[in-house]
């Protein structure tokens, strides 16, 4: 079998390959002469039996990007025992901490950034999937339908707004309507409940701003949008109420192993010495494998862009858009679609291309205006203009384009929850149940599990005075005045709202940690007027200086030496 | 329990302060969001504010001073470090406003009229457009300038300009001034947005090189800028191939253009002009609604505060013969013009059934030209033929005119010609 992917790969890819059985995976090294060559490679790879591919391809002359690694070093940690130390602090991460805190036990969750949700987590459409995508019995298909079903509970407990909108799949063409058995019975067989298939007139009366060249489309009630940045740190708040740590700026770059198991992992903090290890490092979950010398995929991120739109056009839609036709149906680069977030604002994407950095969160123009031209003519009444933002993001995606969620077939004490992407944000509270399972499953061989007394469900959100009745607002501003001080005019976010984002459970101290928990700078202003006021208020509450404060940690500073004409009046 | 005044001006820099205090013989009060009046102008410590209003050359503060020293005699309610959060009108002269700050919490005040005076704001690298990452380092010229002016901080230490709109040529002379190094300003259009006195006073006599037809196509760096690319572009303002060139700095610096502040005047279903982004109005300042005024840069962007108090006068005026009389009649007649002769005039309305015909046009050309004459016609007759040396977009003309009575179906046009 291998010889004959090997001629495969030599025939239509590049004679350079060489490709390897290492256990169950494949491994494919060499030099090719294009970065499409390599994922070209990956996926071919990928179709055959093999748990999985590691890609060792390489392209000369491609520039070799590292990750972001925090320049801190200290020794927070001096060889400290933990129950489970879970590695990365995305959407995964943050709700397998919060589950695993029902129980006794000693969690610790790190992550090398300065905030947690600063990858994946904050850099997508808030859209909770209903399950009609994924390939019927896959990972994906079975942890999508169920974490949509378990979405709004979680969402309730822990205060983040939640609304089930309903996707719109639109056509351009009638013909869709004889093969809507199709896309029935893929809902059946990914239990997704009732869909609709309905007519250009039904459309306009639900969505009455949807333009001429829709036809027909499939409804799928299910769909949902949740704030994604905020539901990662509502999690990750309750775990830590809950009695679960977290650590920032912290980076795993070894791991020391007897025989199958862990015993000590490495960070520029310090040393843990962990009974369970769960991986969910995102971008980096190949990189964590390997360090465990378990690696068996290969994460090549597949990077979306996305634009936000005005709030202003918020009644042009009132549900999550998904424009397809059956060349993209098939295709792994979709071309997005709209989203209307519960803040009002609409979200124009995520488009998909394959490019080799994890962690370069560039755009670029001409995949912008392809995503603008495609997207807003479905829509009247939108245009360019009301684009105040965008953003990209990279999906964690492996050639085997599913997720996995496993304990390690060679590592007893590793859990891997790795390959996580869309849709994978709704899937979030199903796959969380999981680790937490396998993780009690190893647990209960070492030590005794009893129920956490501590645990509380429910998290307190920071209020939001203009989500306060209007009878209730004075009382809030008398109980505390500060909520009565609008310093972000966009969002209408009071001071009190930004001095409780930084006396939160995981303290928010850099502008973007307070933009994902106050949405604080997050309007169509962009932070004009209020960055310097919510940096003299991080100045008030903290011990940082001006020029300390920063946009996203490391030196990301805003400021640098105070002017002449300052320096010379504190001289005097 | 409703606190009633006549009349409510929002907002409480220059456009503002100059209206409260020319409202005599009513009750007036102001909402301002900030902790002290004055607007902008706290932060534009550079000269030639009040040439025209008061034939002096003032730094911003020391103009705005004058009027709040004034306002300080007067017995106009200020409610400092208030937002306004809701406008409710339920009909002429009964229109309320909801309003929070520290002090009251949520309350709400009942007027009789309101004066917009809520200014502009920037616009911002993404609504141009630049691409690239997006580290720290990327900020407009008006946070730099409260960065540098106000809290006392650099903002970096080499920095490119892009757009040469006025603040920006203020602050590449600003941050020079300051031992930072202004690599350039880069224009994207083929003539500069700013006011000729600011290109020759802030960059020729700094030596800033001021790059036109060249613009920012990318922005480099994870955590603090690192560096941009630029190219010059043809007159689509498409990318030449080959002209991309990298440049080292940690800072950029956006003077992109400013739109008006109309969120409260758009939620309230005030007819807004494409051309201004501000609200329509009639030879008073008066909006499409009945009552509702507005002036200064919420209108248009002025380039000298001098009209933008000028702006606050006119509405103030009309406001107080508006709260006196009854029965106020609104009959608006459009002025026209070509959109490839003018990039807007404002008035946009003439209302034919007031007393004031008295009416000051300000305008802008839609393109640079030389000897040209500024024509206005009543039902093709020229009433008006002015002669100009020059007239150029980035500087704004003034035109006082008496219209006399119109009838209604007048056709007022507005047009250029070239000698």
């Amino acid at each position: 079998m291998i010889k004959e992917l090997q001629s495969k790969l030599k025939k239509s890819v590049h004679q350079g390959i060489e490709c390897e059985e290492k256990r169950k995976h494949i491994v494919l090294e060499g030099v090719v002469d294009s970065y499409d060559e390599i994922i070209r490679a990956g996926y071919l790879a990928a179709r055959d039996e093999y748990k999985g591919v590691v890609n060792r391809l390489k392209v000369d002359g491609l520039e070799d990007k590292s990750i972001r690694i925090p320049t801190l070093s200290d020794h927070q940690f001096k060889d400290d025992p933990c129950d489970v130390l879970v590695i990365g602090g995305g959407i995964i991460g943050c709700a397998i901490i919060r589950w695993l805190s029902k129980y006794n036990l000693d969690i610790l969750l790190v992550d090398k950034e300065s905030d947690i949700a600063m990858h994946q987590s904050s850099r997508n459409d808030g859209m909770v999937h209903p399950g009609f995508a994924p390939k019927p019995g896959s990972n994906k298909a079975v942890y999508n339908v169920k974490g949509n079903q378990m979405f709004e509970k979680m969402a309730g407990d822990l205060e983040v707004p939640f609304k089930r909108v309903g996707t719109y799949m639109l056509f351009e063409h009638y013909y869709y309507a004889l093969i809507k058995e199709l896309f029935f019975r893929r809902a059946e067989h990914n239990n997704m409940g009732t869909i609709e298939f309905l007519f250009k007139d039904e459309i306009l009366k639900r969505e009455p701003f949807v333009t001429d060249k829709v036809k027909c489309g499939i409804y799928m009630p299910t769909t949902a949008v949740c704030p994604p940045y905020e539901m990662t740190v509502a999690l990750a708040e309750n775990a830590v109420l809950n009695g679960a740590r977290v650590s920032l700026e912290t980076y795993v770059y070894k791991m020391q192993k007897d025989k199958d198991k862990i015993m000590k992992v490495y960070t520029n903090r310090g040393e843990i010495i962990p009974k369970v290890v769960i991986n969910c490092a995102g971008l980096s979950a190949d990189f964590i494998a390997e360090l465990a010398d378990d690696r068996f995929f290969t994460i090549h991120p597949r990077k979306g862009q996305i634009a936000i739109l005005d709030k202003n056009k918020a009644d042009r839609l009132d549900c999550v858009l998904s424009i397809i036709d059956l060349k993209t149906m098939k295709s792994r680069t979709k071309g997005g679609g709209l989203v209307k977030t519960v803040e009002g604002n609409i979200v124009v994407g995520p488009s998909a291309y394959e490019q080799p950095y994890k962690e370069d969160y560039s755009t670029t123009k001409e995949d912008m205006d392809e995503l603008l031209e495609k997207n807003l003519s479905y829509i009247k009444g939108l245009s360019r203009s009301d684009v105040i933002t965008y953003t990209a993001g990279n999906r964690a995606a492996t050639y085997k384009e599913d997720f996995i969620i496993e304990k390690s077939d060679y590592v007893s004490n590793l859990i891997h929850i790795a390959g996580i992407q869309s849709p994978g944000y709704a899937s979030s509270p199903a796959i969380a149940e999981k680790a937490c399972e396998y993780a009690l499953e190893i647990l209960k061989e070492k030590m005794k599990i009893t129920d956490n007394e501590r645990y509380d469900p429910h998290r307190k959100s920071i209020p939001r005075l203009d989500k306060f009745p209007k009878d209730m607002r004075s009382d809030m501003i008398m109980k505390n005045r500060d909520y009565g001080h609008i310093i972000c005019r966009c969002e209408h976010i009071s001071k009190g709202e930004i001095i409780d984002a930084i006396h939160s459970p995981i303290p928010a101290v850099t502008l973007d940690a307070i933009k994902r928990r106050t949405r604080g700078g997050m309007g169509r202003c962009q932070g004009g007027f209020c960055t310097p006021l919510i940096m003299e208020i991080i100045k008030e509450e903290t011990d940082l200086k001006m020029e300390e404060i920063s946009k996203k940690g490391k030196q990301s500073h805003i400021l640098y030496q105070s002017t002449r004409v300052k320096a010379g009046r504190n001289d005097d | 329990m409703m606190i009633e005044y006549d009349v409510c001006v929002i907002g409480a820099g220059p456009a503002g302060l100059s209206a409260a205090l020319q409202l005599k013989d009513c009750s007036v009060c102001m909402i301002e969001r900030e902790e002290k009046p004055g607007g902008i102008l706290k932060q534009c410590i550079h000269d030639g504010f009040g040439l025209i209003k008061f034939n002096a050359e003032m730094t911003g503060p020391e103009y705005s001073q004058r009027y709040i020293d004034e306002l300080m005699t007067t017995d106009i309610k200020v409610y400092m470090k208030t937002f306004v959060s809701n406008i409710n009108y339920i009909c002429e002269k009964n229109i309320q406003i909801e309003l929070i700050n520290p002090e009251q919490g949520m309350f709400q005040i009942k007027v009789k009229s309101i004066i917009f005076a809520t200014g502009c704001r920037e616009r911002t690298a993404k609504q141009v457009f630049i691409h690239g990452e997006r580290p720290a380092g990327i900020l407009t010229a008006g946070s730099a300038q409260y960065f540098v002016n106000v809290s006392g901080y650099l903002p970096c230490r080499k920095c490119v300009i892009l757009g040469s709109g006025d603040i920006g040529l203020i602050m590449a002379r600003r941050l020079t001034l300051e031992g930072a190094e202004v690599l350039g300003v880069y224009e994207i259009k083929d003539s500069s947005s700013g006011l000729q006195r600011n290109i020759a006073q802030c960059l020729e006599d700094f030596n800033i090189p001021l790059h036109l037809s060249e613009t920012v196509i990318k922005t480099h760096g994870d955590d603090r800028l690192t560096g941009v690319t630029v190219a010059k572009v043809d007159s689509e303002f498409n990318v030449i191939k080959g002209t991309e060139k990298y440049l080292e700095c940690d800072g950029l610096i956006l003077s992109v253009g400013l739109i008006p502040e109309n969120e409260l005047t758009k939620e309230m279903g005030i007819q807004i002009d494409s051309h201004t982004k501000g609200p329509i109005v009639d030879q008073n300042m008066m909006t499409s609604l009945k009552g509702v005024f507005a002036c200064g840069n919420q209108v248009h962007v002025n380039d000298l505060v001098d009209y933008v108090s000028k702006s606050g006068e006119i509405a103030a005026k009309a406001c107080m013969e508006y709260i006196k009389g009854n029965d106020y009649e609104k009959e608006d007649i459009r002025i026209k013009f070509d959109d490839s002769e003018f990039l807007y005039i404002v008035p946009q309305v003439i209302n034919r059934q007031n007393e004031n015909m008295n009416v000051t046009f300000f305008f802008r050309s839609s393109r640079k030209l030389r000897d040209a004459y500024v024509k206005i016609e009543i039902n093709d007759k020229e009433i008006v033929n002015k002669s100009y040396i020059a007239l150029n977009p980035p500087e704004l003309q003034v035109i006082d005119i008496a219209l006399g009575t119109l009838s209604q179906h007048d056709n007022i046009k507005f047009k250029i010609n070239q000698r």
